[in-house]
């Protein structure tokens, strides 16, 4: 009996076993939610275990607090676990929320219903921009900053609408050599500027958006990059740029103003061999580095020098300190040979050979920068010597010296050598010379022309205390000039060529000299030469820097101080003698 | 002559006056911090909505009660409602998990000082409810009753996020005009 009654309940157990399975056989998806950017709601959930290729997913949404549930049917697609649902969902922002559930369905069988833990709120929508828009400006970085605009957007529900108030973004900014990201600020408007502090280079920006008054999270925005280069074309550039070609073009024209008012000068009064001019007062005298200005002095203002020097060789020097040409010998007979100085001549002479001077100071002037005093030694030895001669005429020839070229006599004058009076026969320049001088370009202060010897004694105690070291006998021979300061009579009016001093120094024709001598300039000192008493050959570079001894030569009071002291005169015979 | 003059006095006075009736209102707004109420509901979100069983009843917005209050019963609702969770819905939840009966702790001390601020203007008549807000606050608390009180009181703080987004928004827009 009970054996008949097992077949029949296992098959009744079967068939209910099988109604079951149809019902609630499958599981429910472990879990459902939402995850939203502005008016794009994507529902998500976990596939269930075990599901086959026909299993898929029914998705009903409910509005928090109205009924019924809806029904989304869009989201009925086998092997996907996500669905769209902002079509369903486009009132979130302006009401309570929305309710979710999923469940899983593979033919006749369906799980049970997951709904979303948390009613789909606006708090829970990820705050995202549209895009970021970069641009440079004057060495700054311009952002726009541009919100989201979804299709699926209503008319009128913008996210500024939605989202009126208490919107901010937070800015990133990189460079792109390098991962090393600074977030910059926090602003507050969709438009924003990064100074960009000179930099160069490329950078790229992020922004993330969020709410003050909101809990909603933000999402990076993708970056955008910059090349920020040098730009020189900017405003100020230009400005500056135009201001300075202005500066440069009014600097120009007053350059070219200058140049043109200077080539209208006349040439140096050495070089255009005149009538010497007269006494011109040493305040109007001009700034030392004018060498060739000559002055002419007052004949009478100076001592006559004695007849034996008058006619005594006068030693020359390669400058144009050809004071030492002294105001005693200076008289109109004198004319000092101004041709123009050979330098290697000059050079000559310092080596001794004299006789070459001839040549070259007779060829006239060079190009040389000197003084132009071509100094010829005379002969006072059995041999012929050069002849001083009277050139005129050659030392004007476009040197910027002053002129003065002593050339070799070789008539010998024994008597003079004997009493050591080496000064040769020198000639100078025609007081003509002097005439034409411009009074601007006579601004070399370093000779006064002389027009006569005056034979008197020269005072050259200020010059000898120049700082100017004198070795040996040479600054012996200088000492004694101070004894002849106080009989240093006023200047004569005489012909020739006197050393002068910078501005301060004045040549005042009835004036005392003696405060002349006392500030002389440094260069050209070959008038110490006349002065030195055992000057050799070897000497004559030496010469050169003994600035004191240009006073001294260019005094025509010194030419008297010959009269008692003839020191210099062995110097010259030495010279004579080393040829 | 004179008639335009008494109009020009009347309409200045009603200007006084509208101006002086509106304006308690605009004074009397929440000026606190917000954030720290709605990050500590955000936290507590979750496990307090998942226990709600009622998705098809709301008892704050209740047709949307709330979203048809007028800027002038603004400050009055507010009061109401602050009297309400403080009142009954704190009150009336169990919160077995100490984590989450600190966060609403917490969200009940903020409550508190708002209600001070708002009784500092109905001190000085600056709060005054109209019967929209008196009719709405009636309707508040009969859905709260008609669900039980457990029931009731979860889903009320289940609702904080819809009372919190209502005062911020009336009183952000009277905060940034």
């Amino acid at each position: 009996m009970l054996s008949l009654l097992v077949v029949p309940l296992t098959a009744i157990l079967s068939l209910c076993h099988g109604f079951s399975e149809h019902g609630t056989e499958l599981p429910s998806p472990p879990s459902a939610w939402f995850e939203a950017e502005f008016f794009q709601h994507i529902l998500h959930w976990t596939p269930i275990p075990n599901q086959s290729e026909s299993t898929y997913y029914e998705v009903a949404l409910l509005e928090y607090g109205k009924e019924p549930w809806r029904d989304i049917p869009s989201c009925r697609r086998t092997l996907e676990f996500s669905c769209d649902l902002t079509t369903a969902t486009l009132n979130l922002y302006h009401n309570n929320g929305y309710r979710a559930k999923v469940r899983a369905v593979d033919g006749s069988r369906h799980s049970n219903w997951t709904s979303t833990q948390t009613r789909f709120s606006v708090d829970e929508v990820t705050l995202t921009v549209g895009s970021v828009k970069l641009e440079m400006q004057e060495g700054s970085i311009l952002g726009t900053i541009q919100p989201p605009r979804p299709q699926m957007a209503p008319e009128g529900n913008t996210y500024e609408k939605i989202f009126r108030h208490f919107r901010q973004y937070e800015i990133a900014i990189r460079k792109v050599p390098g991962n090393l990201t600074f977030i910059i600020k926090r602003v507050r408007h969709e438009n924003f500027s990064l100074p960009a502090s000179g930099e160069v280079g490329k950078f790229c920006v992020m922004v993330k958006p969020s709410l003050a008054s909101r809990t909603n999270k933000g999402a990076w925005s993708e970056e955008q990059c910059i090349v920020l280069s040098k730009q020189y074309l900017t405003v100020t550039n230009l400005s500056v740029f135009t201001s300075v070609l202005l500066l440069c073009g009014a600097l120009a024209y007053c350059l070219a103003l200058q140049l043109y008012l200077r080539h209208r000068r006349k040439l140096p009064s050495v070089l255009v061999f005149k009538k010497p001019s007269p006494i011109i007062p040493v305040s109007q005298l001009p700034y030392p580095e004018m060498q060739d200005t000559i002055h002419s002095l007052i004949e009478e203002a100076f001592p006559k020098v004695s007849p034996e020097l008058r006619n005594s060789d006068l030693h020359g020097s390669t400058d144009s300190g050809f004071g030492s040409a002294k105001p005693s010998l200076q008289t109109e007979e004198l004319q000092f040979l101004l041709p123009t100085p050979h330098p290697q001549a000059c050079g000559a002479l310092g080596k001794g050979v004299p006789t070459e001077l001839q040549d070259s100071c007779s060829n006239g002037s060079h190009s040389s920068t000197d003084s132009g005093i071509c100094l010829q030694v005379l002969n006072y030895g059995p041999g012929p010597g050069p002849t001083w001669e009277q050139q005129v005429e050659k030392a004007s020839q476009g040197q910027d010296d002053s002129g003065i070229g002593l050339v070799h006599n070789s008539e010998g004058q024994p008597g003079d050598a004997q009493s050591g009076s080496t000064l040769g026969h020198v000639s100078l320049t025609r007081p003509e010379v002097l005439e034409e001088e411009d009074p601007a370009a006579v601004a070399f202060p370093g000779y006064l022309k002389q027009t006569r010897c005056t034979g008197e004694k020269a005072a050259p105690a200020g010059c000898l205390e120049e700082e100017t070291p004198l070795t040996g006998d040479l600054g012996a021979q200088f000492r004694t000039y101070p004894d002849a300061e106080a009989d240093w009579p006023p200047p004569a009016l005489a012909k020739g060529y006197m050393k002068q001093d910078p501005p301060r120094v004045t040549v005042a024709p009835s004036g005392s000299p003696t405060g002349q001598w006392n500030q002389l300039p440094a260069e050209g000192s070959f008038l110490g030469l006349t002065n030195s008493g055992d000057l050799g050959t070897s000497d004559w570079s030496f010469i050169h820097d003994l600035a004191p001894l240009d006073c001294v030569a260019a005094s025509g009071g010194l030419l008297g101080s010959f009269d008692s002291d003839m020191v210099a005169l062995p110097l010259i015979s030495s010279l004579y003698s080393n040829e | 002559m004179k008639v335009q003059r008494v109009s020009l006095w009347l309409l200045g006075a009603m200007l006084i006056l509208c101006s002086v009736h509106t304006h308690p209102l605009r004074r009397c707004w929440i000026s606190m911090d917000m954030r720290h109420v709605e990050e500590s509901f955000q936290e507590i979100k979750r496990a307090i909505q998942t226990r709600d069983n009622f998705q098809n009843v709301t008892i704050l917005s209740p047709l949307g009660a709330l979203q048809s209050i007028k800027p002038l019963d603004v400050c009055c609702m507010t009061k109401n409602l602050l009297a309400f969770y403080v009142d009954r819905v704190f009150k009336d939840h169990q919160e077995p998990n100490p984590q989450i009966l600190r966060k609403i702790s917490s969200i009940a001390n903020s409550f508190l000082y708002m209600q001070r601020t708002l009784q500092q203007c109905q001190v000085q008549s600056q709060c005054r409810c109209s019967q929209e807000a008196t009719n709405a606050t009636k309707i508040i608390h009969d859905n709260y009753d008609q669900l039980e009180v457990q029931s009731a009181a979860i889903k009320s703080l289940g609702e904080l996020n819809i009372f919190l987004a209502w005062i911020d928004k009336n009183h952000q827009e009277t905060s940034a005009a």
